[in-house]
């Protein structure tokens, strides 16, 4: 198979992801994995950190006795490293045709957007030795530029579209412990998203949602007599004057929001959106915060719109 | 047909329609406009919010009315609104239309097709018939009949197809014809006269009182047709009388003279004073002039009436001057035939030749000097005066010693001397014209002296035949009628050896009168037939004959009437042609008067229909456009930025704004530069196209531009940079012309603009930049190269390397070399000639590059280094500069420095 051009975002994800650090994931509980990473599992194992010294036992390979310790002391010592892991993350987005939405030619659709997080935020990780994977993809989690480019390729065809009903992700067998990062509009109706999440908050999952939005579904900017038309099949709805309704579906709007930001909290999930005609940068860093430990900042949606 | 106040409607059935209105109204009252459909993702969240909103959406009022009104104007201009249509004509019968097409219609024909077309719309509303009945016949032999019944369709594709013709109406044999007319009931009659009166136009109106009346439509007094007649000379001058029918009111026309090619020669104003039915135009044309006339018009009349042809009849015909020979062509002050010459090349055409030649040549006139005649040339000189010519003959020695009979009088022996060395009396002036002279008129000056001249013998009609006398009363010109011509003697010579009257003013204009005399020699009229060459139109529109024209018999052609068989025009051949005019042969007009009571006048002002139904449903479609637009508009499908655009498109499509040009524009700011490069003294250089190369001539002539102030009087106000194929080169006194191999051609009008700069006092130094590779205009650098090729349509005169002595070299600085950013090159300047341009030379060719050791940066520092170097050389070519500018500005003024050494050494210092 010939060199596939690399996607363009996958470029502009680059030049995103450049300006942080690798993202060393703070995993609390290392994933049960036993390849090998940076992650300290505070068990003897393979690694490259010393762990302990211990007697001599029989059966132990010759080649692993510290010499050096020995001379030291009476006894034979056996030198044993900790047991070294990677963090695997799994990176999800949504999509689904209503991520197929701009309102303005200016602006970036929101899976565009999505894509270009998504990205950016596996190079942050591939650079800090984690190993990424798609949720839903069919490769396993790897680590460097090669899985990158892999991960790139999906989004660009789009194949990626698993659970595209409602624009949520089928609950997948993940190991424990994993972390799992899901971007998406998040529209579906809250109970919907609430079940999704508890499925894979329930297997000691660690989640984090990034709600990306349009400006035009953050403020209706409509007017006049309008007949709204969904993109996933929903009916349409015809509103004789949109301005009148503006109020009522702002507050519905920051109710939905409210709810979805309960819901992560409910189960230790971060939160946070972001407006596609904003810069990508902070909704990064956001996540880049998230998955590094440092506590996102209280609401988590300080650096959007401000609500 | 339905009538409020001045509109009527032809469909008044349509206006039912109306009462759709409220139902229209209902209509869209109740349907509301359509939404904008928007695609949005988070519909979702808008689903139960929809039920909030309690007010449905209408449609705003303004917009209903709007479209109640669109549908009014479809409604109103189905009904075919007519605005001013006349009311139904009198009788039941058909309609009889009575055209006057003969050739005074013409002038206001489009007003007659009018009411013509009138008159048959309303007979057509009515369901009636239409008679028409022109009055000209149309073709040879066919006298104007009326035709038969037409359907109101037929008869308004004939009317339209109608024209006015180039002769006079037959109203007599129409009488005729309509009293053979068989109508069933009463028609009713419309006479669309030409307002002429004539032989039959009381019968006509008898007759069309006895079909059952009608009424006339007569032009304005102002609008009757005028006839020229053709015109007469008079010395130098056409002089053609106007007619008109109506003697009442005054009227100023013009009467114009064009040439063969149309022309404008010659245009005066005619006052028909109120009361006078006639007045004469005086043409006073140059005789070169008057030979090209062949057309003589009263303006803005367009009739045939109102058109003279004129043909040879009326041209000058050139004058022959019999070369006696034997003078020295070495001493033409001593040949009598230069004076001749002299004296008549103002204003006529001269052949000279023997007499011989002359006699077969057709001239008019006739001028031997003193000479003697064999018998041979005595008769044949007799038989061409007896045929027409006017002979002058002028007394000399020879007729003094040598008298013949070719003489008006018969003349002593011998010649008399008033002053000479035995004679005691004084050298006698002229007496003061008689009336009767056609000299009449010249002021006679005393500084004329006739010092000799030959002596009529007295004789009873002597003082008839005298034209002039000497203050005593003796005849100094005397002339016999002989047949149709004259002959004349001078008593003196034509030389000024007998007196000084041929080195006056008044000899040339004796001579003029004299050939004024001629009218030409009239040629005899051919018996032959003459065919049609060009004719007139009833429009005056001079075009080849129609296919009814015949050639008409040369001797008839004085007192032909135009008719169909022949049109006025051209006839004979292409080289020798007869004008046939409508007015040498038709009586004067007279007014349409005595027309019986019964019969209706009126003009052809008359109140023009308007069908409105085209404006109402153009509005119509209008304000459809309109509210497409706000429809849109509403639904939000006109994209945001660009709806005001859009409905300033809409509304200046619709507003009909033609003629907005932007070339005006473009004049005022080419008007602008004008002034500001004629205030004040600009070095203009040419623009080659190449960036670099016109950004160092323009710092180079600012640069120079600052040295003249500084240094001379000279004060340019900067450099401007000109493109040399269409800019206005006069206001530039020098152009500065850097030769690149880029410079695009010249066109061949540019070519031109630039000659005439060149050749009006322009100055164009081409400085080819070749830094003096190979000597001279054979070198072989690019510059030269495209040099050579750029100049090869300019008119450059021979050219020659500066020499020392040139006013180049001494304009304001002292120099020999010119080097400007190289050196060693030559500085070719035009061959001196001092009768062209003042021996200033217009083209100043070099290969030094000036601008660029001229140019500077704004601070003053210079932008090349100078080769071979020094600041030295680039002081030289500033002063090369100032040279050239100096000498631009002030042509020759220093060529007088040559002389001052000379000067110095004469006053002794």
């Amino acid at each position: 198979m010939a060199v596939p051009p690399e996607p363009a975002n996958r470029q502009s994800a680059e030049l995103l992801s450049a300006r942080l650090p690798p993202l060393l994931v703070a995993a609390e509980r290392v994933a049960a994995t036993v390849a090998q990473g940076v992650h300290g599992r505070r068990r003897i194992g393979m690694g490259e950190s010393f762990w302990q010294f211990r007697r001599y036992e029989a059966g132990d390979a010759t080649q692993r006795i510290d010499w050096r310790q020995t001379a030291k002391t009476q006894a034979v010592f056996v030198r044993e490293f900790e047991w070294e892991a990677s963090q695997t993350v799994w990176l999800w987005r949504d999509g689904s045709a209503s991520m197929a939405y701009r309102s303005s030619a200016d602006l970036p659709t929101k899976r565009e957007r999505a894509d270009l997080l998504l990205l950016a935020l596996a190079s942050l990780l591939s650079r800090a030795g984690e190993r990424v994977a798609l949720l839903g993809g069919d490769t396993p989690p790897a680590t460097g530029r090669v899985n990158l480019d892999r991960i790139a390729l999906t989004l660009a065809r789009g194949a990626d579209a698993p659970g595209a009903a409602g624009g949520l992700p089928v609950p997948a067998p993940l190991p424990r412990h994993a972390e799992l990062v899901l971007i998406g509009d998040f529209l579906a109706p809250l109970s919907d998203i609430h079940k999704t999440v508890s499925g894979f908050a329930q297997r000691s999952i660690r989640g984090h949602l990034l709600q990306v939005l349009d400006p035009a579904e953050h403020t209706l900017p409509f007017a006049g007599r309008v007949r709204f038309a969904g993109l996933e099949d929903e009916r349409d709805t015809l509103v004789p004057r949109v301005e009148s309704l503006r109020d009522a579906y702002l507050e519905r709007l920051m109710s939905h929001l409210d709810g979805l930001a309960a819901l992560a909290r409910e189960v230790g999930w971060s939160y946070a959106w972001h407006r596609s005609d904003h810069p990508a940068q902070p909704a990064l860093l956001s996540l880049y915060g998230a998955l590094a430990g440092t506590p996102p900042r209280e609401p988590a949606i300080a650096f959007g719109e401000g609500g | 047909m339905l009538a409020l106040g001045p509109v009527v409607f032809a469909a008044p059935w349509v206006l039912l329609g109306l009462g759709l209105l409220p139902v229209i109204f209902w209509l869209l009252r109740v349907t509301p406009p359509s939404p904008r459909v928007i695609r949005f993702p988070a519909i979702r969240l808008l689903y139960d919010l929809v039920a909030r909103e309690e007010t449905p959406q209408r449609t705003p009022l303004w917009l209903l009315l709007l479209r109640l009104f669109l549908a009014a104007l479809v409604i109103v201009g189905l009904a075919r609104p007519l605005l001013n249509a006349g009311s139904d004509l009198p009788g039941s019968g058909p309609v009889l239309l009575i055209v006057d097409n003969g050739w005074a219609a013409a002038h206001d024909w489009p007003a007659r097709q009018t009411v013509m077309r009138e008159t048959i719309d309303r007979a057509e509303r009515q369901g009636r018939t239409v008679i028409l009945a022109p009055t000209a016949s149309a073709a040879p032999g066919a006298a104007p009949a009326p035709s038969g019944l037409l359907r109101p369709a037929e008869a308004r594709g004939l009317a339209e197809a109608m024209q006015p013709h180039p002769w006079p109406t037959d109203r007599a044999a129409l009488v005729d014809a309509l009293g053979n007319l068989e109508i069933e009931g009463s028609a009713y009659s419309v006479w669309l006269s030409d307002g002429l009166g004539g032989p039959a136009a009381v019968e006509l109106a008898d007759a069309v009182q006895r079909l059952g009346g009608g009424e006339t439509r007569v032009p304005a007094s102002g609008g009757t047709a005028l006839l020229l007649r053709p015109p007469s000379t008079e010395g130098a001058d056409l002089l053609a009388t106007l007619h008109r029918s109506q003697p009442a009111g005054e009227r100023d026309v013009w009467v114009r003279a064009t040439a063969e090619n149309g022309r404008l020669l010659a245009r005066v104003p005619v006052v028909l004073a109120d009361g006078e039915a006639s007045a004469e135009a005086r043409l006073t044309l140059p005789v070169e002039l008057r030979n090209e006339t062949t057309r003589l018009d009263i303006e803005s009349q367009g009739t045939a009436g109102a058109a003279v042809l004129l043909d040879a009849r009326w041209r000058r015909r050139p004058v022959g001057v019999v070369d006696i020979g034997g003078q020295d062509e070495a001493q033409p002050l001593l040949s009598e035939v230069h004076y001749l010459s002299r004296a008549l090349e103002p204003f006529s055409d001269i052949v000279v030749g023997d007499l011989d030649a002359l006699l077969d040549d057709g001239l008019a006139v006739l001028l031997l000097p003193d000479g003697g005649l064999s018998p041979e040339q005595r008769t044949a000189a007799t038989r061409w005066i007896e045929s027409g010519g006017i002979l002058v003959r002028f007394a000399g020695p020879l007729l003094a010693a040598n008298r013949d009979e070719l003489v008006p009088v018969r003349l002593r022996f011998g010649d008399r001397i008033l002053s000479g060395a035995l004679s005691w009396t004084e050298p006698m002036p002229l007496a003061p014209f008689e009336p009767d002279s056609p000299f009449y008129g010249l002021a006679v000056s005393d500084d004329v002296l006739i010092n000799r001249q030959v002596l009529a013998e007295p004789t009873p009609g002597l003082a008839d035949q005298s034209w002039a006398r000497l203050a005593d009363g003796t005849p100094l010109v005397t002339a016999d009628r002989r047949g149709d011509g004259w002959l004349v003697l001078v008593h003196t010579t034509a030389g000024p050896a007998w007196s000084n009257l041929p080195l006056s003013g008044l000899f040339v204009e004796m001579l003029r009168r004299l050939v004024a005399q001629s009218e030409g020699v009239a040629g005899a009229d051919s018996v032959g037939a003459l065919d049609p060459v060009a004719t007139l139109d009833g429009f005056g529109r001079l075009g080849l004959p129609p296919p009814t024209a015949v050639p008409l018999p040369g001797n008839a052609i004085a007192d032909e009437v135009p008719s169909p068989e022949h049109p006025p025009g051209y006839y004979g051949s292409e080289d020798s042609r007869r004008a046939l005019n409508l007015g040498a042969a038709i009586a004067a007009p007279a007014p349409l008067e005595g027309l019986p009571a019964g019969i209706a006048v009126t003009g052809y002002q008359g109140s023009e229909e308007v069908n409105l139904a085209p404006w109402l449903l153009a509005a119509a479609l209008a304000l459809a456009t309109i509210d497409l637009m706000i429809a849109l508009g509403l639904r939000g499908l006109l994209p945001r930025r660009r709806r005001l655009a859009t409905a300033g498109a809409v509304l200046l499509a619709l507003a009909f704004v033609g003629g907005a040009s932007g070339g005006e524009a473009f004049a005022q700011t080419d008007d602008a530069l004008a002034i500001q490069v004629a205030n004040a003294t600009y070095l203009a250089y040419a623009e080659t196209g190449v960036p670099d190369v016109d950004e160092i001539s323009r710092a180079g002539l600012e640069s120079l531009s600052d040295v003249l102030r500084r240094r001379t009087a000279a004060e340019p106000a900067g450099a401007i940079g000109i493109d040399i194929a269409t800019d206005e080169l006069a206001f530039f006194p020098l152009i500065y012309w850097p030769v690149v191999p880029e410079q695009a051609e010249l066109s061949s009008a540019a070519i031109g603009r630039i000659n005439d700069y060149l050749r009006n006092g322009g100055m164009i130094l081409f400085d080819t930049r070749d830094q003096g590779q190979g000597s001279g205009l054979s070198g072989v650098g690019p510059g030269m190269e495209r040099l050579r090729t750029l100049t090869e349509g300019l008119d450059i005169p021979p050219l020659t390397p500066v020499p020392p002595e040139h006013v180049l070299t001494r304009a304001f600085y002292l120099m020999q070399e010119f080097p400007g950013r190289y050196a060693g090159g030559d500085v070719w300047v035009e061959t001196a000639a001092e009768h062209v341009n003042d021996g200033v030379s217009s083209v100043i060719i070099g290969p030094h590059d000036w601008a660029a050791a001229w140019a500077t940066d704004e601070t003053g520092r210079s932008l090349f280094p100078v080769v071979p170097g020094g600041e030295r050389q680039r002081e030289m070519a500033y002063r090369f500069g100032v040279n050239l500018v100096m000498y631009a500005l002030t042509g020759n003024y220093k060529a007088d420095q040559v002389h001052v050494p000379a000067i110095l050494e004469r006053l002794g210092q």
